[in-house]
């Protein structure tokens, strides 16, 4: 009965009616359509990349090697950088911060973030302290930090999850608190209990927010890292920045620079993969 | 006389800490198989009345008994929304499996008994798919099969078909009237329109908006099954659709003077 009102529908587009564009033709165009204008993107990206490094060379020409390195002494200092092992062991260094940092603040974020938005009495309580805490810059921590944790390691990933902390919790919070009404009312009117309600509507509805704090989370826990070896005792990717740096070894600076871009944008890429993979139910189309 | 599967006495329901009273002095029962309507104006505390039956909500004067019991959310009753309110991270066969869950089905059967619904709504090809690749009308249906899905003995329903197209309204109530006369749960049906009441239900309860209260209680004894003998065409039907806008349109010029009073001793 009620295949009828929806399968005709279906037989009409599909079937070609003389006179008509076939379906695999307007597809073909559109591919084709698409095709010309990622060529555009790609085109333009390529050019944009290829004045920099032509103005790289313009402003060394100009100023001197002091203001900006050759591109091709970058190059070189990069191999030699990741032939002896220093920037392998640098990344090694500064990866363990940044994972231990983000997930530290993962975990506590979103257990918190799950507290605060599931009990309004606790968020009640907290949020003067939480606004307060969140509103202070991060580097306000940094002594306090190196006197409880010291220089080395363990303060580092307090610096990190100290950074990145916060937007985790507030997403999270966020996301939970405000969970769709209605969506509530029926698990309610159909016998979910608080528990229930909270893993099978509350949590699932506040995942893509969750995902979203944790994107922003990652993203200045890579920064935390970055500052946290630049300000305590000097290691990783920031150490060795800091080194080249102070010795205006600008194409070793720029070697290291290259890497942390990278870094960056693989953390952002795939969490904003995962965040896609997840999210996919919003689509409304 | 059969006991009534749902028994409404002297029921009040007071909002904003007692400032806006939303429900006065409602009492009706519904008999064990009865499909029965609440009708009237907006602003007349339909749904919270259907919301009160599910225990969703207490009101503050009176009782309410289902089954002989204080009503609270759980096996003997389901409800079916305006919007089909299903869970978009579920699919469409996910979203049975969980109304089944809470009341307790293992897992093996969860999926059976929800394809087994699907099945009879005409979805059972949509079952992996996600709520929003479906119609609005489609949706509807899952929403029902959902409150199907845990076979109530009360069948709560607040204007399921009122965000619909005409067309698939109609394809909808039609399928209702049968699923109803294969299951004979009772119903509880809101709606504002009029037409609807009449067409559905075998009782029509009619309610005079601020504060909510019955204004008439209305039999419908249109013949069985409607869906063969439409009885839209019939002297009859056009009769009781007559009195019941007769007394909407009545309470539209209470409404008028008490307005004008009002305005005439500003307090």
């Amino acid at each position: 009965m009620t295949e009828e009102s929806v399968k005709p529908a279906l037989a009409d587009a599909v079937r070609p009616r003389p006179g008509t564009v076939s379906a695999a033709q307007l597809e073909a165009r559109g591919r084709k359509r698409r095709q010309r204008q990622d060529g555009l993107v790609l085109g333009a990206q390529i050019l944009i990349g290829l004045s920099l490094i032509a103005g790289m060379y313009l402003l060394n020409a100009t100023s001197g090697k002091l203001f900006m390195p050759r591109p091709d002494d970058v190059l070189a200092q990069s191999i030699k950088l990741w032939s002896n092992g220093t920037m392998l062991r640098a990344l090694g260094e500064s990866l363990t911060v940044l994972t231990f940092g983000f997930l530290l603040s993962a975990v506590t974020g979103i257990l918190g973030g799950a507290l605060l938005g599931g009990f309004h009495y606790v968020s009640r309580v907290l949020d003067p302290y939480v606004n307060a805490l969140n509103s202070t810059p991060g580097a306000a921590f940094i002594p306090l930090i190196i006197v409880w944790f010291g220089l080395y390691t363990e303060a580092k990933v307090v610096l990190v999850w100290n950074a990145a902390f916060f937007p985790i919790l507030i997403n999270t919070a966020a996301g939970i608190a405000n969970a769709d009404r209605d969506l509530v009312e029926m698990g309610r009117a159909f016998g979910a209990k608080r528990a229930s309600l909270f893993w099978n509507v509350m949590l699932p509805h506040a995942l893509p927010s969750i995902l979203s704090g944790l994107r922003i989370g990652a993203a200045i826990s890579t920064v935390g890292t970055v500052i946290a070896e630049l300000t305590m005792a000097q290691s990783g990717l920031g150490g060795l920045l800091a080194q080249a740096g102070n010795r205006f070894q600008m194409d070793k600076y720029f070697a290291v620079v290259i890497v942390l871009m990278a870094l960056g944008t693989a953390i952002t890429a795939a969490l904003r993969y995962a965040e896609r993979r997840i999210g996919a139910w919003r689509v409304t189309t | 006389m059969t006991e009534p599967l749902i028994s409404l006495k002297n029921v009040g329901k007071l909002f904003g800490d007692g400032q806006v009273r939303a429900l006065q002095d409602v009492s009706f029962d519904v008999r064990p198989g009865e499909f029965i309507s609440l009708v009237g104006p907006s602003g007349c505390g339909k749904t919270t009345l259907l919301r009160i039956i599910n225990g969703l909500i207490s009101p503050e004067e009176g009782s309410v008994t289902v089954m002989g019991k204080k009503p609270e959310p759980g096996p003997d009753l389901a409800m079916v929304f305006q919007s089909a309110r299903l869970l978009p991270w579920r699919t469409v066969s996910g979203n049975i499996e969980f109304a089944l869950a809470l009341r307790g089905h293992d897992k093996v059967e969860r999926r059976s008994r929800a394809l087994a619904l699907l099945g009879a709504v005409g979805l059972r090809d949509f079952a992996d798919a996600f709520p929003h690749q479906l119609s609005g009308g489609m949706q509807q249906r899952v929403g029902l099969a959902r409150a199907l899905a845990v076979e109530p003995k009360v069948l709560l329903m607040d204007e399921p078909f009122a965000a619909l197209d005409a067309m698939t309204r109609e394809v909808l109530r039609k399928e209702l009237l049968q699923m109803w006369a294969r299951r004979r749960m009772a119903i509880v049906f809101v709606t504002h329109d009029i037409d609807e009441a009449v067409y559905l239900s075998q009782r029509i309860v009619l309610l005079r908006p601020r504060p909510g209260r019955i204004d008439e209680v209305v039999d419908v004894a249109l013949p069985e099954p409607r869906w063969e003998i439409d009885p839209r065409t019939t002297a009859q039907f056009a009769e009781l659709r007559t009195h019941l806008w007769d007394r909407i349109h009545a309470m539209a010029r209470d409404g008028e003077a008490l307005e004008e009073l009002a305005s005439a001793f500003p307090m």
